[in-house]
């Protein structure tokens, strides 16, 4: 199913989106739009379906209810090949990187493009190491994912997650799980990216410090319900409890 | 990795046969007719149930516990938000040895089970291993030889398909791919061994005892 395209086409639209699982609610009629070159930070405290709003994004679960337009076109409408057509201009980068690991750092950011481009090997592998050196990984690169750091993992995740150069980033927890340092390493590679790319990207996160860095907007879940949205600024003056607790205990 | 295991299955089996058989023999006076029954036993049934349960085993869990251990990684949704269809790309070729392989892994243990059922009869009545062939295989038809063989293609199939489908829905971390690795290799078995009277029957039906 497509709708109108275009410039004006928010390139993420959501719409009275509900998820549970049993009897426990996690999303309960969630709506959004990111706009074109916009990163939008998604809050919220664990458990309260982040991390399930990005896998209803990108069709790896199906929502019981409400529409999810990328780029204009209604996934929870489209057949697995027409999904898939959109999936290509999405770019994941999943909390614990899920790095392939029987494949060495190299193949992992060559994978996507082996399965969907007509590019000669040795230019993907070019590409890949181009990408690798921007997200600064210049070595180790025949290592398995097991050899490298946790935080060397999420770059070569964010690597694999640009290979077929999407329009859409998603990141799930990029930061968490870091020490400090490397954390904010990785915010300041995703303003550089948003920067370099033009993304139209969604953090799911904690780190109310990295949301800082790298988003143009927060919106803040809590009981499967959007509670507040906005910049951080906006929300620091909000007078609700849940909102200023949750920004200055992370903080 | 599966072949020295069913060698070894193939083996022992060949020996065992040679041993316990050889005693009913001589007490009937039938001793002439050993080489025969161990031929006849091995290719039948023993050589294709063992490379069956040894391989489902073997590669049932190591299939199981592999896409178990990607799927709680969420290395298979990764292949998924790819827009690569794991099962196409994981599964089919995994499946598809399996079929391929078991057929190669039930001759092997075919010949390590006959050669080994020689050395055994040899150790305490010496005959030539071409003679013990000559009377082993003098009955044998196509249709004692090659359905067999053909059967474990359909265990493989199994092990294939059973392993796989409990890898990818594997649920709860490591804990979640070890009941995946332990439900592959239980259901895989159980299966081959149904599939085992079944297939049976269907080869007797299409090519009748004479």
């Amino acid at each position: 199913m497509s709708m109108e395209t275009g410039d004006q086409q928010p390139p993420i639209e959501v719409r009275d989106l509900h998820k549970s699982f049993g009897a426990q609610t996690v999303l309960d009629g969630i709506g959004l739009e990111v706009r074109r070159g916009e990163t939008l930070a998604v809050l919220g405290r664990s458990g309260t379906g982040k991390s399930v709003l990005l896998k209803l994004l990108i069709g790896l679960q199906a929502p019981d209810r409400g529409t999810i337009a990328i780029e204009g076109h209604d996934i929870t409408a489209s057949s697995l090949e027409e999904l898939n057509e959109v999936r290509k201009k999405i770019g994941f980068l999943f909390q614990q990187a899920a790095l392939y690991d029987s494949l060495n750092v190299e193949e992992n950011v060559v994978f996507p493009m082996g399965r969907h481009s007509s590019m000669p090997v040795e230019k993907q592998r070019l590409r890949a190491r181009q990408l690798l050196a921007s997200v600064g990984m210049r070595q180790d690169l025949n290592k398995l994912p097991s050899e490298i750091s946790g935080g060397m993992q999420k770059r070569v995740g964010l690597a694999r997650a640009l290979a077929l150069d999407p329009e859409i980033l998603l990141f799930d927890e990029p930061t968490a799980g870091l020490d400090p340092i490397t954390a904010a390493e990785i915010a300041d590679l995703i303003v550089g990216l948003k920067k370099q790319h033009r993304l139209t990207a969604i953090v799911v996160t904690h780190d109310i410090r990295g949301a800082r860095t790298f988003a143009d907007r927060i919106v803040l879940l809590n009981l499967g319900k959007i509670v507040a949205e906005g910049s951080f600024a906006e929300l620091r003056k909000s007078k609700d409890k849940f909102v200023s607790q949750f920004l200055r205990e992370g903080s | 990795m599966s072949l020295p295991l069913v060698a070894l299955a193939g083996a022992a089996t060949g020996v065992v046969l040679s041993l316990e058989t050889r005693d009913g023999m001589v007490r009937f006076g039938a001793k002439s007719l050993l080489p025969a029954i161990i031929v006849f036993s091995i290719i039948k049934e023993s050589g294709p149930v063992i490379t069956g349960l040894v391989v489902s085993g073997r590669a049932g869990a190591g299939i199981g516990a592999e896409l178990g251990s990607m799927k709680v990684t969420e290395q298979i949704d990764a292949m998924e938000a790819s827009a690569v269809d794991p099962y196409r790309y994981l599964a089919v070729t995994r499946v598809l040895a399996c079929t391929l392989m078991l057929p190669l892994l039930t001759v092997a243990a075919n010949f390590c089970g006959i050669f080994m059922g020689w050395v055994a009869n040899t150790l305490w009545d010496p005959i030539s291993l071409r003679l013990f062939l000559d009377s082993g295989f003098k009955e044998v038809a196509f249709s004692d030889y090659i359905p067999p063989i053909l059967k474990t293609a359909v265990f493989g199939l199994i092990i294939g398909v059973v392993a796989c489908f409990q890898g990818m829905r594997t649920k709860g971390g490591t804990e979640g791919v070890g009941r995946t690795a332990t439900s592959s290799v239980v259901l895989a078995s159980l299966f081959v061994i149904l599939a085992d009277v079944v297939l049976v029957r269907l080869i007797l039906f299409i090519w009748p005892l004479s």
